[in-house]
């Protein structure tokens, strides 16, 4: 002690000689939290440059005056203030920060939510950590405004719809910018190549993302400049911290199934309404060239086939991650593994991935930081044709469809075992008429596709700390995706029949490397002008090199790889394409006394696909921020007791789009082909010399407040894109023979306006009873205002539907749908409404030429069809949608009820037309319901055999529109954690059990499998279109989360 | 200073990473539109190009065929499927329906490469005999294409002297937008450049291309006359057919051609198909395994019922298979194949992932030609036209020999050639525009209607994509 004091007073000494004297000394202290103390805590005398951190046990030292202020921070706590007195020891206690306080990342850095003025919504990793899914992008749905993240089916791996702010390309891609730490990474429906589907965000790990940011508007995302038009979804991966020496190890097992199944008609009441529907097109069963018969197995049992049954199943899903984390004030590392094996509800779809990380951050000396992160995945993703990829919704073999239109009086197998096969399609049994669809059985067992994913995204920086507050970093990323695609289709039966058995492999290898180079400036001016600036540069290169070959017609049974017996080989999936992006970019916040902000970004970017005159685009975005609880005024009116937080903000700026443009757009070009065995050449593209960015101009209005010291937060805002210079396929007369009768432009204008609020609150906190709620909610309204010079209406196909059309004046996607006017009650005919109004009917039975007629007097009219007839309906996006998490929590019980809705929109249900259409197909219970006598009402039309058109497979009708509102409770989670009594015995951090249910409930008055629902994925312009897909699934899950 | 030092690294590596060569990537795996003519054999590879154009899936790889079959009395619909002309068939086409706009749409890229050859040729550097071979080769195959899509998509030439509405003529190359607008030019109009292109193809095309494949698989002399005997025959311009069948048939049997390409009946049917290139084989599409029409196009997907096959069209009982005439010993009978209670038309058995070449010429369709033009220019019992049908008749049936005594009348006798063109070029496109030239209703068969030569159904409709885009055509009537 003696010793110490007297260093202490030499130290004193010292210092007088250059400072007045008595007036400074040491102050020392430790910082800690309610678990114990802080490491690497700042903690600066207010007002001044003099700042310390913490170290490895919390303590710090620092000169101070008696009566200066003390102010201690740390990621995620709120600032606390102390003053210094006569004391030398301060110890200060932080608190869980409020929401206000948490730090946000934003592009390129970090800041306090508090200095934001832009709107980025915040998603922490732990939320959706223990949610039984493929890839992360599947937990967010409802989980922040202004965000609205679907899924499209229930297919394993299945790519989440993700709109930020509305659809905002026509032809480009609306989905966001998806930055992994920094560097970009390949996303996109691109890499859907074959039926497994494939989504590169399954590649992380869910246990290692800490957390989510979604940059909505201008003023954040401008910084990605070209890029940000779709939004910008950074996710930043988990990082060892100072001290905290953690293990945690995530463990859970999962059952999946699908749910809401729709009844179809067993084997008699197949072969009675098929029967029926002979007699009624007056071409009766004769027992020799017509109709359809039941027949028994060899047990003389009644073969009636269940094919949900055969098609879908109970998957088991195990997932194991473990991590281990820590550091001291120089070296901070993470390391972590993962093992996800998951089977899906369709037999034979099966996810496994493995990942490895490892991060690591090093500083050298008080100015040169090193670090970097290294990240491998392997996954593999096991598929079957569901016809639920986007794409392939009229796949003949796809199982979805196959599940509920096979005959169910004929079987899978032949009574001596072997698969009932006819030359395409299934053995027809005992029915005289033949079927239509492939063997599913024959095509579950022998078809095998597949996808396997080698994905490296790993990065390197260089730090540099030049003068106090000026930074420099250097940032070198690489994200490489190594795809193999193989399939195999066997010759009997299904996709491959045609070819008699083929294997096709392909490799594709997504290369992309971003340099960065950033110089950051953070500077208190003087205790009131606060300012960071920040300028950089980025380059990136991104390539595909993919290749392959289909080998068909296999030799032999036997042979069921690509290196077996084949007669013929071709090519497949050859890609070779490159980019190039240059950018300059730079930003300025400046706030004065945290009260009023203003911040501006620029972009200028480079980009390779763009005609040579139109590479370089400018982007800008700024924004106004006002404290209103900082001042006095205010305070003087509103207690801060009550509103403690009140900021209002706006922002305004022009982003562009690049995303999903083809690497030569602008370029034109002939392709070699074959002519029998010659090589050709011949006009392949038409480009356009004038291409160039798509822009959207952003607005964003908002405030964002804290009542009753933060136990109610929110945010309420108001968003507005008008997004300019569309670039889209503008049609030519299909005479002029330009290939694919369209060449791009920069000619369509869209908007898309809403309003956000999102509340959060502390509802109960009554001793060991705790209840958080938040809310969110969202509107969304699109307006096409432009297209081509014409305004040409852009229709839309789901695949070989026309479904959806873009007209100016409507919302993007709306339906082209035929009216129709129920059933006839005389007669049982559908009836149809020509486009002037004109009430008409059809008769499947009747001779072609006289099948339609007029409902008011009978006389034979001409068709009803789209192009004559069709009228726009809508909207098909929904109009709202939002999500509601409660937090309950109990002693050691903790409940999570996550809620997602969406509304306001119409679904197009296709797949009713194939449940009621009245060819071979099986049919939905609801047919029994179908018009037989003069005076039924009913809305299923008499039963005529091969219609294939009163019920909407022909043309979509509106007989087949429903609304699309539902509600969804998409998780339930139950949890149980150790208390800490038996915790420290066991010498474990943590220890928690839970329970979870994924699609818990659907609240919805939609008659199809699910109103969430996307057959064409992210595709912008046909939205909520359901045809043919695969149901959702229900997931229930135990698991358990343990730390040491 | 060390800090000067870093800041100075640190703003030239921001600055300094301007990097235009990446800015302007070239293509790898396409050629430029500035140098696709750049040198001969690039030249040589975009007029088979074209060749390429007509042979896709929705037109000569096999659609256009069986759209033009399926129309006629010959077929049943097996599948009721909308995607495998369905609505051809059953004569419920409507402007947006697929084959309506994916055949004018792959006919008009076709021609647009046409177009596009026949505009680049004007600079290219290649010799002058290549230029103009070059050229009557592209100018053939607009005149195909033009010719077939008039079949279809306009009143026949017969009913007013082609005084209708016919196509959009396009005769420039169409790379840029802002041409969409064009009229419908009138049949004749269409008819007349057709022969006009045919006939500057006769002038240039090579009298032969020397190996058998080059002979069957590309234009020569030959094939431009041939060719020309059809369109004269759908004109009904009968003297016309009879000149240009003079140029490439003997005065006497056995019939040949006597100069070019010695192009001749085959000794038997069952030799001219699969990847035949006999003398018969004046003109046919070649396909390999890795040339193929694509999934749901080719000829073996629609007629043959074998596992190759989608058994999609059947022979319809009522039509030209119950013909008494058509004994059972003819070797063509040999081509109509019964399973599952059903007879198949098996002209096509190779698989789709490795077909059969098309043959759109043969020579038996010549002999016919002229027999036919014979009889119709001198409304006589012509000696040679009959000469003509037995010599297609007696290649797969000696039994049967006509003579003038066979029939009562001219009539009997042109009823006869009909006959003898149904069995011989059976599901090779020949049903409907035989019938239309002839101003002849469409029979019922099936379920599909009957329909007559003033039904909205006789024509195709102009595609929906054509009139949204190209404000200047008209629809045809009623559609």
């Amino acid at each position: 002690m003696r010793l110490k004091l007297k260093w202490v007073f030499s130290l004193v000494l010292a210092l007088s000689m250059q400072f007045s004297f008595a007036q400074e000394r040491t102050v020392s202290g430790v910082v800690s939290d309610a678990s114990g103390p802080i490491p690497g805590a700042n903690v600066v005398v207010k007002g001044s440059r003099n700042g310390v951190q913490t170290d490895f046990d919390g303590k710090f030292s620092i000169k101070a005056k008696v009566g200066d202020v003390l102010v201690a921070s740390f990621v995620g706590m709120q600032d606390v203030a102390v003053k210094v007195g006569i004391s030398n020891t301060v110890n200060i206690k932080l608190q869980d920060g409020s929401v206000l306080e948490e730090v946000v990342v934003v592009g390129y850095g970090t800041q306090k939510r508090r200095d934001v003025n832009g709107a980025i919504a915040k998603i922490a990793g732990d939320r959706i950590k223990d949610i039984p899914v493929q890839s992360f992008d599947q937990a967010l749905s409802g989980a922040a405004s202004g965000v609205n993240v679907s899924q499209p089916n229930g297919v394993l791996g299945n790519q989440a719809v993700i709109r930020i702010r509305g659809v905002n390309s026509i032809t480009l891609s609306s989905y966001p910018l998806i930055v992994i730490d920094g560097v970009p990474s390949w996303n996109g429906d691109n890499l859907n190549q074959n039926q497994a589907a494939n989504n590169p965000l399954a590649n992380i790990n869910q246990a290692d993302i800490e957390s989510i940011e979604v940059l909505k508007d201008a003023s954040s995302a401008a910084i990605y400049g070209s890029r940000a038009a779709a939004g910008v979804i950074l996710i930043t991966t988990k990082k060892g911290k100072a001290g905290k020496f953690t293990v945690n190890f995530d463990s859970s097992v999962s059952f999946t199934k699908p749910f809401n199944l729709i009844d179809v008609l067993d084997a008699q009441q197949f072969t009675d309404i098929k029967n029926e529907g002979l007699r009624n097109a007056g071409i009766p069963a004769n027992g020799t060239t017509r109709g359809f018969y039941t027949m028994n197995d060899a047990n003389g049992k009644l073969v009636d086939t269940n094919w949900y049954d055969l098609i879908y199943r109970t998957g088991v899903a195990t997932n194991h991650s473990v991590s281990i984390s820590g550091g001291n004030e120089n070296t901070k590392y993470f390391l972590s593994a993962g093992q996800l094996e998951q089977e899906g509800m369709f037999v034979n779809n099966d996810f496994r991935r493995q990942t490895g990380r490892f991060t690591l951050d090093q500083k050298v000396t008080s100015w040169l930081t090193l670090g970097g992160t290294f990240n491998y995945t392997n996954s593999r993703n096991n598929g079957i044709s569901t016809g639920s990829v986007a794409g392939s919704t009229f796949d003949s073999s796809g199982a979805a469809r196959l599940a509920f239109a096979q005959a169910p009086n004929v079987g899978p197998f032949n009574n001596d075992g072997t698969y009932n096969l006819a030359p395409t399609q299934i053995g027809q049994g005992n029915n005289l008429t033949p079927l239509q669809w492939p063997n599913v059985k024959y095509i579950l067992d022998n078809n095998k596709i597949s996808n396997q994913n080698d994905h490296f995204i790993s990065n390197f920086y260089v730090g540099l700390k030049l003068a106090k507050g000026l930074n420099f970093k250097s940032l070198y990323g690489i994200d490489n995706l190594l795809v193999e695609n193989k399939d195999f289709l066997g010759p009997l039966n299904g996709n491959g029949q045609q070819f008699i058995g083929v294997a096709t492999n392909t490799m594709n290898r997504y290369s992309r490397k971003s340099i960065q180079n950033i110089l950051d400036y953070n500077v208190s001016l003087s205790e009131n002008h606060n300012l960071s600036a920040l300028v950089g540069s980025e380059r990136q290169y991104s390539k595909i090199d993919a290749w392959g070959a289909s080998r068909r017609g296999v030799s032999d049974p036997f042979f069921n790889e690509y290196q077996g017996g084949f007669n013929t080989i071709v090519v497949s999936g050859n890609l070779l394409t490159e980019n190039y992006l240059e950018s300059y970019f730079g930003r300025v916040n400046y706030d004065f006394n945290k009260k009023y902000f203003v911040s501006v970004n620029a972009r200028r970017d480079g980009y390779s696909a763009f005609a040579p005159d139109n590479k370089w685009g400018n982007f800008w975005g700024g924004s106004l921020g006002w404290n209103l609880t900082e001042e006095t005024f205010f305070k003087n009116i509103v207690s801060s007791d009550i509103v403690n937080q009140l900021k209002l903000r706006a922002s305004y700026g022009v982003v562009g789009n690049n995303q999903g443009l083809n690497d030569f757009a602008s370029s034109s070009f002939y392709d070699a082909g074959v002519n029998g065995s010659n090589t050709t050449l011949f006009y392949n593209r038409a480009g356009n010399d004038k291409l160039k960015w798509e822009t959207s101009n952003k607005t964003d209005l908002g405030l964002n407040f804290g009542l009753f010291n933060d136990v109610i937060t929110g945010e309420l805002g108001y968003y507005k894109n008008d997004i300019d210079g569309l670039i889209l396929n503008v049609p030519q007369a299909a005479s002029a023979g330009i290939p694919g009768n369209s060449i791009l432009a920069n000619v369509g204008s869209m908007r898309n306006t809403g309003y956000e609020a999102t509340l959060s609150a502390k509802i109960l906190d009554k001793g060991s009873f705790k209840w958080n709620a938040s809310f969110n909610i969202t509107s969304q309204k699109n307006l096409v205002t432009a297209l081509d010079a014409n305004n040409s209406d852009i229709i839309v196909a789901t695949q070989l539907e026309n479904t959806n059309i873009i007209r100016v004046g409507q919302s993007i996607g709306n339906f082209y749908i035929v009216q129709t006017g129920g059933v006839n009650p005389a007669n049982g005919r559908r009836i149809f409404f020509h486009g002037d109004g004109t009430a008409v009917q059809y008769d499947h039975s009747a001779p072609v030429a006289t099948r339609w007629t007029k409902v008011s007097d009978g006389s034979v009219t001409r068709a009803a069809n789209q192009a004559l007839d069709a009228k726009v309906m809508g909207p098909a996006l929904p109009t709202f949608f939002g999500g509601f998490n409660n937090t309950f929590a109990y002693k050691g019980f903790d409940l999570n009820v996550s809620v997602y809705f969406s509304g306001g929109n119409y679904v197009y249900n296709g797949t009713q037309a194939g449940l009621r259409d009245q060819r071979v197909w099986n049919n939905s219970v609801d047919v029994l319901n179908r018009w037989q006598n003069p005076g039924d009402v009913t809305d299923i039309p008499k039963i005529v055999f091969g219609d294939n058109v009163s019920n909407g497979s022909s043309m979509p009708i509106s007989a087949n529109l429903e609304k699309g509102d539902f509600m969804k409770v998409r998780n339930i989670a139950l949890g149980y954690n150790l208390p800490k009594s038996l915790l420290d015995k066991m010498k474990l951090a943590n220890f928690r059990f839970y329970l979870s249910a994924q699609n818990a409930f659907t609240f919805t008055n939609y008659s199809g499998f699910d109103p969430e629902i996307s057959s064409n994925g992210n595709a912008n312009g046909s939205p909520s279109v359901d045809r043919n897909s695969a149901p959702m699934a229900r997931t229930f899950s135990f698991g358990f989360n343990l730390g040491l | 200073m060390k800090n000067l030092y870093l800041t100075l690294i640190a703003a030239i590596l921001i600055v300094s990473c301007s990097d235009t060569e990446a800015l302007n990537p070239v293509n790898q795996t396409r050629i430029s539109d500035a140098n696709a003519f750049a040198t001969p054999q690039r030249i040589e590879q975009l007029v088979l190009g074209i060749y390429g154009g007509v042979k896709v899936g929705n037109f000569y790889g096999g659609r256009f065929f069986n759209y033009q079959d399926v129309r006629g009395p010959e077929f049943i619909n097996e599948r009721n499927n909308g995607v495998t002309n369905l609505f051809t068939w059953s004569f419920g086409v409507q402007s947006a329906t697929n084959e309506v706009q994916n055949l004018w749409g792959a006919a008009y890229t076709a021609i647009n490469r046409s177009n596009i050859v026949i505009s680049g040729l004007e600079t290219a550097t290649v010799s002058a005999a290549l230029k103009t071979r070059y050229l009557a080769e592209a100018r053939f195959l607009r005149a195909l294409s033009y010719y077939s899509l008039v079949t279809l998509y306009a009143k026949p030439y017969t009913q007013d002297n082609g005084a209708s509405p016919g196509l959009p003529l396009r005769l420039l190359p169409e790379t840029s937008s802002g041409n969409s607008n064009l009229v419908r030019s009138s049949v004749a109009d269409i008819y007349n450049q057709v022969i006009d292109d045919l006939n500057f193809a006769e002038l240039n095309l090579p009298l032969t291309n020397g190996l058998a494949i080059n002979n069957t698989s590309r234009a020569h002399r030959n094939t431009a006359i041939a060719l020309k005997t059809r369109v004269y025959l759908s004109m009904g311009k009968y003297p016309e057919v009879v000149t240009e069948g003079n140029k490439i048939v003997s005065a006497t049997a056995p019939f040949t051609a006597t100069s070019g390409v010695p192009n001749a009946l085959a000794s038997s049917i069952g030799t001219v198909f699969a990847r035949a290139t006999t003398a018969e084989n004046v003109f046919s599409f070649a396909y390999s395994s890795n040339d193929t029409p694509g999934t749901q196009n080719s000829l073996v997907f629609y007629y043959n019922s074998t596992s190759n096959g989608g058994s999609e069209y059947s022979l319809a009982p009522t039509g030209i298979v119950s013909n008494t005439g058509w004994k059972t010993t003819d070797a063509r009978r040999s081509f109509n194949v019964v399973t599952g209670g059903k007879t198949w038309v098996h002209k096509w058995t190779s698989p789709q992932a490795d077909p059969d070449f098309v043959p759109v010429i043969r020579y038996s369709e010549v002999l016919l030609n002229l027999s036919e033009a014979l009889v119709r220019s001198s409304n006589s019992l012509d000696a040679r036209a009959i000469q003509l049908l037995n010599a297609v008749r007696g290649r797969s049936d000696a039994t049967t020999v006509f003579t003038s005594a066979s029939f009562t009348n001219v009539q009997a006798l042109l009823d006869q050639i009909a006959i003898e063109r149904r069995i011989e070029l059976l599901g090779e496109g020949f049903s409907s525009p035989d019938i239309m030239r002839l101003k002849q209703n469409f029979p019922a068969k099936g379920l599909a209607p009957l329909v007559i030569t003033t039904d909205t159904q006789y024509l195709w409709p102009i595609p929906l994509n054509e009139l949204l885009y190209n404000k200047l055509a008209v629809q045809n009537p009623g559609h």
